[in-house]
């Protein structure tokens, strides 16, 4: 065993606080986007629940609810790619519902094709719904959306964009963010984002091989400069981090994270310089004896090192953990591996900057103090 | 033989510490000069500054004036670094405390010189490790840490921590006055070992005239100056001067 290792080990009571500011650090930036992912990731359902490997949208598109009209005839750059199976057009925008009642309410409308190997259908719309929403004017809302929009039975009708609709089903458990999704065919949706017969938000494409679809999205970037296209987790990535940014979400996750790791580093900093202090007669021994100072700097280092990774381990565990609880409690945290990565990276490098910070005790080193 | 090979040298020192009136003289114009193989002890009362010749004398504190030749080196003419590098290659220290890394076996306290010094191997530090235990006659104790050690055990591996590098300058500071005097005993016969088995020069600072028939060469510092130094303490009594000013026992 490394003699930081041990010295960690033997005088581990002296070390826990370092190692818990360490692991708390880890878990507060891990939860924080994780929670922050989960909650876009709201925004990103359609894509994340379609069948679709390639999306292909106006140009400069920010976010998959907010995609401008294409033309209809686009599809037909998508199926020109051999390493298309299948494509379709797939609506999503923004309108107004009027209440029966009076308000109106923002909802997001999706329209899509219905048949059973539609791309773009959410998999929560049953055959039964699919079949219903196929007569023209039909809409199917979430149970938990009923209140917002107004909507107290099935068949209860409503306005949206000016537009008569009756709600012929009910969804349950798909949140919304910015405001109630309405699901429907590519007909209805048309008039009720106020599109022309020839227009279309997206064309959804379906890879014989799904591992081309990199391919697919870099080609058409290349011959086509008015459209964008994007892989599937692509266009969803990117779909939440545009409504971290607008939010201003990211800003608060920047402060928070930072006040994490501030803390982290002040007691790992302390505690590491604490130790050091503490052996400061030893040090100057082996100063005495020749020892350059780097090496005493090389052991602080270890230590930080160390105590990164063991709050580290001890953080992932108890990251997976809340977030199975909050999952229960309803709160999505996604914990993809690149942000568990991320987060431990950030980690380590503040547990190492707070080594950097407690090698100013190893200046106190003096061996001719040891002479009495 | 050693004795006629002068290898530490001290001419005319000189330290001060503090400033203006404060200003106090630690040591005061002292020559000395230690033979390889030979055990010399350095009393004097509290406050004497033979801590601080020891220190000028050991690369470890810088004369206001005079010279130190170390193994013909003159070693305040030479950078800091420089000095480092003499004091790896040939100082070996004890200190009054032990100065152990409490979470380190002895054989740990021992090997970490050799390892992070030399760039010894792990194999290589273990096996000069356990051969200078041995020697000292803590081999069994080698995977004790300094909390599961009696006071004698624990300056022993200080002493092992010392001679690992086999160092031809040994240098200590009241080695025993932790100690009971059986211990202590046994520490002054393990330096004066080191000394006349293995040639080195040992400089020991001790308050304690039980020291004193052990001892090759004695000198004695008083006001920071050396009033008495004596070559042939062999005898069964320590100098007189020695007696007048000598420390109660402990």
């Amino acid at each position: 065993m490394s003699y930081s290792l041990a010295t960690l080990w033997y005088e581990r009571q002296r070390y826990l606080p370092g190692v818990l500011a360490v692991g708390f650090s880890a878990l507060l930036i891990g939860l924080q986007c994780g929670l922050l992912l989960g909650l876009f990731s709201i925004t990103s359902m359609p894509i994340d629940n379609s069948k679709a490997d390639v999306w292909m949208g106006a140009p400069g598109v920010l976010s998959v609810d907010l995609g401008r009209p294409i033309r209809e005839s686009y599809i037909s750059r998508m199926a020109a790619q051999p390493e298309i199976e299948r494509c379709e057009i797939f609506l999503q925008g923004f309108a107004y519902w009027s209440k029966k009642d009076g308000g109106t309410e923002l909802c997001l409308v999706v329209g899509s094709r219905l048949s059973d190997d539609s791309l773009g259908v959410n998999p929560r719309l049953t055959a039964e719904d699919r079949l219903r929403l196929t007569e023209p004017g039909t809409v199917i809302i979430d149970e938990s959306d009923k209140d917002r929009l107004g909507v107290k039975a099935l068949y209860d009708v409503a306005e949206v964009s000016g537009v008569r609709v009756r709600v012929v089903g009910f969804t349950t458990g798909l949140k919304s963010l910015a405001g109630p999704y309405v699901f429907c065919s590519v007909a209805t949706a048309r008039p009720l984002q106020r599109l022309h017969p020839e227009q279309a938000t997206y064309v959804l494409g379906k890879c014989k091989n799904p591992e081309d679809a990199a391919q697919v999205v870099e080609r058409l970037r290349a011959e086509y400069d008015n459209i964008s296209a994007f892989t599937k987790t692509e266009f969803s990535l990117h779909s939440r981090l545009h409504w971290v940014m607008k939010t201003k979400a990211g800003v608060a996750l920047g402060y928070a994270a930072a006040l994490g790791l501030l803390v982290g580093a002040v007691v790992t900093s302390q505690t590491l310089y604490a130790a050091t202090a503490a052996s400061l007669r030893e040090f100057a021994v082996l100063r005495a004896l020749g020892i350059p100072r780097w090496r005493m700097a090389v052991l602080v280092m270890n230590q930080a090192f160390w105590i990164g990774a063991l709050g580290i381990t001890l953080a992932l565990p108890a990251t997976y953990g809340l977030a199975a609880v909050a999952d229960r409690l309803g709160v999505q945290i996604l914990l993809p591996w690149w942000l568990l990565c991320g987060a431990a990276c950030v980690t380590l490098i503040m547990a190492l900057g707070s080594g950097l910070m407690a090698l100013r005790s190893l200046r106190d080193v003096e061996p001719a103090t040891l002479l009495r | 033989m050693h004795d006629d090979v002068i290898t530490l040298k001290g001419e005319h020192l000189s330290r001060s510490f503090g400033e203006g009136d404060k200003r106090t003289t630690a040591v005061d114009n002292v020559s000395v000069d230690l033979t390889a193989g030979q055990m010399a002890l350095l009393m004097g009362p509290s406050g004497s500054g033979k801590s601080t010749l020891l220190a000028i004398l050991s690369g470890l504190l810088h004369p206001d004036s005079g010279r130190v030749l170390a193994l013909d080196q003159d070693i305040w003419a030479m950078s800091e670094s420089q000095r480092e590098q003499f004091r790896l290659q040939h100082c070996g220290f004890i200190f009054q405390g032990y100065n152990l890394f409490s979470a380190l076996t002895a054989r740990q306290q021992l090997e970490l010189v050799v390892r992070w010094g030399e760039g010894a191997s792990r194999r290589e530090a273990r096996r000069r490790a356990d051969e200078v235990l041995s020697l000292l006659d803590m081999g069994r104790r080698a995977d004790m840490r300094p909390g599961q050690l009696s006071g004698g055990e624990k300056q022993r591996v200080a002493i092992g921590r010392a001679l690992i590098k086999d160092p031809q300058l040994i240098f200590a500071d009241e080695p025993t006055s932790a100690l009971d005097w059986a211990h202590g005993e046994d520490v002054i016969k393990l330096l004066r070992n080191a000394a006349h088995d293995r040639g080195a020069t040992v400089l020991i600072v001790a308050h304690d005239a039980r020291i004193v028939p052990f001892a090759d060469r004695v000198f004695y510092l008083e006001d920071g100056r050396m009033v008495e130094d004596d070559d042939s303490p062999h005898g069964p009594n320590p100098p007189a001067r020695l007696h007048l000013h000598r420390s109660p026992a402990h």
